[in-house]
């Protein structure tokens, strides 16, 4: 049976993991409140970006659009050859089943794509961790970023989606998927499994109004400027999923965290209670014996 | 007489929202073919922005900027911008533009053979423009 001194001893080693998942707790609250700045503020971008894009494919019309420069990025291609996979992960863990839930959805992923060749774009040290050990499949791993959470920029969105477009350009690729967390409230997150390239057509929705009510000048013509405008149609998409991923970790961890801290709380009392109980019997017994061994003298 | 017409300017990054609807006289955009001066009851047009310097003048104030390539929208006395980023001129850190660009410059003229050369020769732009807003605003200390 454990003895006092055990039972003290251990009481403060959950004080002290407390402590460590409390401070954890309140470090993701308060960076959770920029990351959700960070996408409201990535907002107005977006959704800039996708006016000018519907806009400017009403002007071009279907015609012209079939010869520009950006129809590539919608084609759809042939269902073999190499196909491209990006994981985004965190690159810490002790935030619940964060990572699993993407590992054990990119493994299905992989599942489904067996026999092709797979190109990896790898974010995050769990998912690069991950697929380094994974053997027996033909991976390439073209492009991993690690440590860039909880501060991710445009130019990480930049230089993974760069490095995507030119493989798929090159046709090394055809199409990429992408897996990640999507930030659903403070408490739930979901894994979603989202088709980046090529581009869905649904982004050029008929314009609101016909096209002749701009009539808009361009420089460059009209066909070069939507090439031009879709690479970073794309690259908006990435940062919104680095950050979407970046604050659905931090909520991840958040409670993560809070459960872990109660359970420590948890145990702590259920601790004490168990070493007070040990010391009233001891101190029971103690007095039977001194009790006992008067009555047999004084007796 | 009715008050001067002026333009409404938007300056949006990927990162935030960086300016808006901001009343000016007169934008002057670094246009892909070389700089462009927007008056109010200028034609709809749109345009792709090379990494350069943007001024706009309002009033007497004259503020300049580094923007590292985007596109603007020009559509009844708005002009939007979408840069890939914006900084303002008086918060560029000249040192450090310097330093970047010393860097860039040296990894071009290394030719590594792996090298990107389109990439190192865009960070080569970025750095000069920044280099050069902060020499714009020396010049000129009288601004703010």
């Amino acid at each position: 049976m454990a003895s006092l001194r055990d039972i003290r001893k251990h009481i403060s080693s959950v004080k002290n993991i407390r402590q460590i998942t409390y401070a954890m707790k309140m470090v993701a609250a308060a960076r959770i409140k920029r990351a959700q700045g960070a996408i409201l503020a990535s907002r107005p971008f977006a959704s800039r970006m996708e006016t000018m894009l519907t806009d400017l494919y009403g002007e071009l019309g279907e015609e012209n659009f079939r010869t520009s420069p950006a129809y590539p990025l919608f084609e759809q291609r042939k269902d073999h050859g190499p196909i491209g996979l990006c994981v985004i992960t965190a690159d810490k863990g002790l935030c619940g089943s964060f990572n699993n839930n993407i590992l054990k959805a990119s493994l299905a992923w992989l599942a489904r794509h067996r026999g092709r060749k797979v190109r990896l774009a790898l974010v995050g040290r769990k998912s690069r961790d991950f697929f380094r050990r994974l053997k027996g499949l033909d991976l390439e791993i073209e492009i991993e970023l690690t440590g860039i959470f909880p501060k991710a920029g445009y130019a990480h969105a930049e230089l993974l989606a760069g490095r995507m477009l030119e493989t798929y350009a090159d046709c090394t690729a055809c199409g990429y998927t992408v897996i990640y967390n999507e930030f659903k409230s403070m408490m739930s997150q979901r894994v979603v499994e989202a088709q980046l390239l090529p581009l869905s057509r649904h982004i050029l929705r008929d314009p609101s109004c016909g096209p002749l009510c701009h009539n808009f000048a361009f420089e460059p013509d009209k066909a070069e400027f939507l090439g031009a405008l879709l690479p970073r149609y794309v690259k908006a998409q990435v940062y919104r999923i680095l950050l979407e991923s970046q604050a659905a970790e931090l909520a991840a961890r958040m409670s993560a965290m809070e459960a872990a801290s109660n359970n420590a709380l948890d145990l702590i009392s259920d601790l004490t209670l168990k070493l007070n109980k040990m010391r009233q019997t001891m101190i029971t017994t103690e007095l039977n014996e001194i009790v006992g061994g008067a009555e047999a003298l004084g007796g | 007489m009715t008050k001067k017409k002026r333009l409404l300017m938007d300056i949006v990054t990927p990162e935030k929202p960086f300016l808006q609807d901001r009343e000016v006289d007169f934008v002057v955009l670094p246009a892909e073919k070389g700089e462009m001066g927007v008056l109010p009851g200028h034609a709809p047009f749109a345009v792709q922005l090379r990494p350069g310097v943007l001024r706009y003048r309002e009033g007497s104030v004259e503020e300049t900027f580094a923007v590292m390539g985007g596109f603007a929208e020009i559509y009844k006395d708005k002009v939007s911008v979408f840069a890939e980023s914006a900084e303002l001129a008086r918060e560029v850190d000249e040192e450090r533009a310097r330093q970047e660009y010393a860097s860039a410059k040296a990894a071009l003229s290394a030719h590594a053979p792996d090298m990107d050369m389109e990439s190192a020769q865009a960070s080569l732009k970025k750095a000069a423009v920044r280099l050069k807003v902060a020499e714009l605003r020396r010049k000129r200390p009288g601004q703010k």
